[in-house]
């Protein structure tokens, strides 16, 4: 089928001005990153530096326990993506799946809970933390991020697992498979696509927290995680944003990484062919 | 293989009752069709058969144990999905050794009935695939190759064919049926296609509101249906209903008397199949204007009006692609050619007719 020519120029043009628009502000963090500090401010801007300070990254990891922040924010994603991933399945297939009295408001309570501010709740569990003494415990942010993220990914999956045929877990029940084992077996496969972008929204919301660890880490510098940490590279009087944006990369790039290993599973559609 | 005894089987959700004492003896070996319109019961019968669903009453012996409240896996039975329900992540292979593997069937055993099901069902070469890999007809195959590997004690077949195109369901049909004889296990199939329900079936059960309406063989449910629904249900195109007063073992049709059973008095609705009217002078002879004519090459139908005393009072049921409306329908064999609009002389046997009961539906005999 032939188009026309222009609504097509002007299909091409929305989608380079919106992809301007959204790539703009990681160039220009990699343009600040790479320029001398004293050209930051300079008027007209330069939109590359003559000499681009490679060497930034090398001097920020030295000066500053970068790595630890970076290993911190992993250990509390890891172990907030675990603990909910777990939940979420097991809530998710639930409302799914099985018609129970009170079902559906269940669900709808869970949403709710979406629907208010994390920092709605850091007061209610910072109290809830200091009685239990996980204050400063990398256990506070762990706990505290799965709270934010099993509301998500429970209704991610929910919705996941509505558009798996029945018939696949009823086939492995006939074929000899408990419940629980019909969901092991045969529907968390089918899920990996889902269960990976849903992983990956959990750990993206942990690894952007920055109200949480502030809250609950300030006291405990060897448990920053990096968006902490890096918030106490800004001085008081003088910040030097070239190191800040050198950092900020630095704390994107696992993000980075962790997205284009699961971009198949994020885009496959493993469920084709199940079924007509 | 084994007998499979269905007692009083009842499933209700609250107030609504979708299966009303349903009870049927399959014999061993025996290929039993359930059929009937959408909602009427019969995948609901089907899953509480593998226990997939839980009866509301009654109970189920599979091979004389009572299996009623076992789970899907303790039961011995194989199943096969209108949608296949393949194992997206798994190899044809595996799909078919799962239930197996689940059952500790040791590897090389697995192995062994795999291969042995892949060259009965000819998918030997599809092995090593996946089910995204397959055609229509391979997944169904495969579907098929899933249920004979663990050699169950019954097979129970929800719609396997209706996902597939009318030539591949024409073919699998046939090898479904030929697998039957081959191995002989007992098989509970459900279908909407009273066509498939006729050229598969030893019996066939026709449900209606979760109530059995009959149980026959394909012959006796053509030549002797118990009601109008079973009259009308099976036999494409449907049979023509026509009513009439019954007076002395005789009714006026298309002008007049017609004999017919002597138990038959006052107010009937008359059935008459589409193939038992022929054209030319028989028995009862009658004149007919064509009002549509279709050609199948060899036969054709005959569409013309009923007599305005004969013509039935309201819609009766006959097929879900039945759309005759008042019109009757002759199905004539080598009739040559027939125009619309000019009369014609059509004729039928007496013996042929069917009568019922307006006022209950049953049949008068």
């Amino acid at each position: 089928m032939r188009t026309r020519p222009l609504p097509r120029l002007f299909l091409y043009a929305s989608v380079i001005l919106t992809c301007a628009i959204l790539l703009f502000p990681i160039y220009w963090l990699v343009v600040t990153a790479l320029s001398q500090p004293d050209q930051l401010r300079q008027l007209p801007p330069k939109f590359w530096p003559d000499q681009p300070r490679w060497s930034v990254f090398g001097a920020i990891l030295a000066e500053r326990p970068i790595l630890l922040w970076l290993g911190n924010s992993a250990l509390a994603a890891i172990g907030a993506v675990s603990i909910s991933m777990v939940v979420s399945v097991l809530a998710g297939y639930s409302l799914s799946r099985f018609r129970v009295r009170g079902g559906q408001s269940l669900g709808l309570f869970i949403l709710t809970a979406k629907m208010l501010p994390a920092t709605l709740l850091v007061i209610p569990l910072f109290g809830i933390f200091r009685t239990t003494g996980l204050i400063g415990s990398m256990w506070s942010i762990i706990l505290a991020h799965a709270t934010l993220i099993i509301p998500f990914t429970t209704w991610m999956l929910k919705g996941y697992f509505d558009t798996i045929p029945r018939e696949l877990e009823q086939a492995a029940m006939v074929d000899g498979c408990s419940p629980l084992g019909a969901l092991v077996r045969v529907i968390l496969p089918v899920s990996a696509p889902g269960l990976a972008a849903t992983a990956l929204y959990g750990f993206v919301l942990s690894w952007s927290d920055y109200a949480y660890a502030r809250t609950f880490l300030t006291n405990a510098q060897g448990n920053w995680t990096a968006n902490l940490g890096i918030t106490t590279m800004k001085g008081e009087y003088i910040s030097n944003w070239a190191d800040i944006s050198a950092a900020a990369i630095l704390v994107a790039l696992p993000i980075l990484g962790i997205y284009l290993f699961l971009e198949r599973y994020l885009v496959g559609g493993l469920t084709a062919g199940s079924e007509k | 293989m084994a007998d499979i005894v269905i007692d009083r089987v009842r499933k209700s959700y609250g107030a609504l009752t979708v299966l009303k004492d349903f009870s049927i003896e399959v014999a061993d070996g025996e290929f039993v069709v359930l059929v009937g319109p959408s909602g009427c019961g019969k995948s609901t019968m089907l899953k509480i058969l593998a226990g997939l669903e839980e009866a509301s009453a009654g109970t189920i012996r599979i091979g004389g144990r009572d299996v009623t409240d076992l789970a899907p896996g303790d039961r011995d039975i194989a199943m096969v999905f209108q949608n296949h329900a393949l194992y997206p992540h798994l190899t044809v292979a595996s799909n078919m050794g799962f239930g197996l593997k689940m059952r500790g069937t040791p590897a090389a055993e697995i192995n062994r009935r795999v291969q042995d099901a892949a060259r009965i069902l000819d998918v030997e070469h599809l092995l090593g695939r996946r089910p995204r890999q397959l055609s229509g007809g391979q997944r169904q195959r495969v579907a098929l190759g899933r249920a004979i590997v663990r050699e169950p004690q019954a097979f129970l077949m929800d719609e396997p064919l209706s996902n597939l195109d009318a030539k591949l369901r024409v073919h699998m049909r046939a090898e479904i049926g030929a697998l039957h004889q081959r191995l002989g296990v007992t098989t509970i199939y459900v279908t909407h296609d009273q066509i498939e329900a006729m050229t598969m079936a030893n019996r066939i059960v026709i449900m209606r509101d979760g109530e059995i309406q009959q149980i026959a063989d394909p012959e006796t449910m053509f030549e002797r249906p118990a009601n109008l629904f079973v009259a009308g249900f099976i036999g494409s195109p449907g049979m023509n209903f026509l009513t009439a007063e019954a007076c002395n073992g005789q009714v006026q049709l298309f002008g007049q008397p017609v004999p017919v059973t002597a138990a038959a008095a006052g107010p009937v609705t008359i059935g008459l199949r589409p193939e038992h009217l022929e054209a030319g002078r028989g028995a009862v002879t009658f004149e007919a204007r064509p009002v549509l004519v279709e050609s199948l090459g060899s036969e054709k139908y005959l569409y013309f009006e009923a007599p305005e005393a004969n013509r039935p009072p309201r819609r009766l049921a006959r097929g879900d692609e039945d759309h005759r409306g008042d019109r009757l329908i002759a199905r004539l064999m080598n009739a040559g050619p027939v125009a619309v609009g000019h009369p014609m002389t059509l004729s039928f046997d007496p013996s042929r007719l069917h009568v019922f009961d307006p006022a209950s539906g049953r049949a008068i005999r």
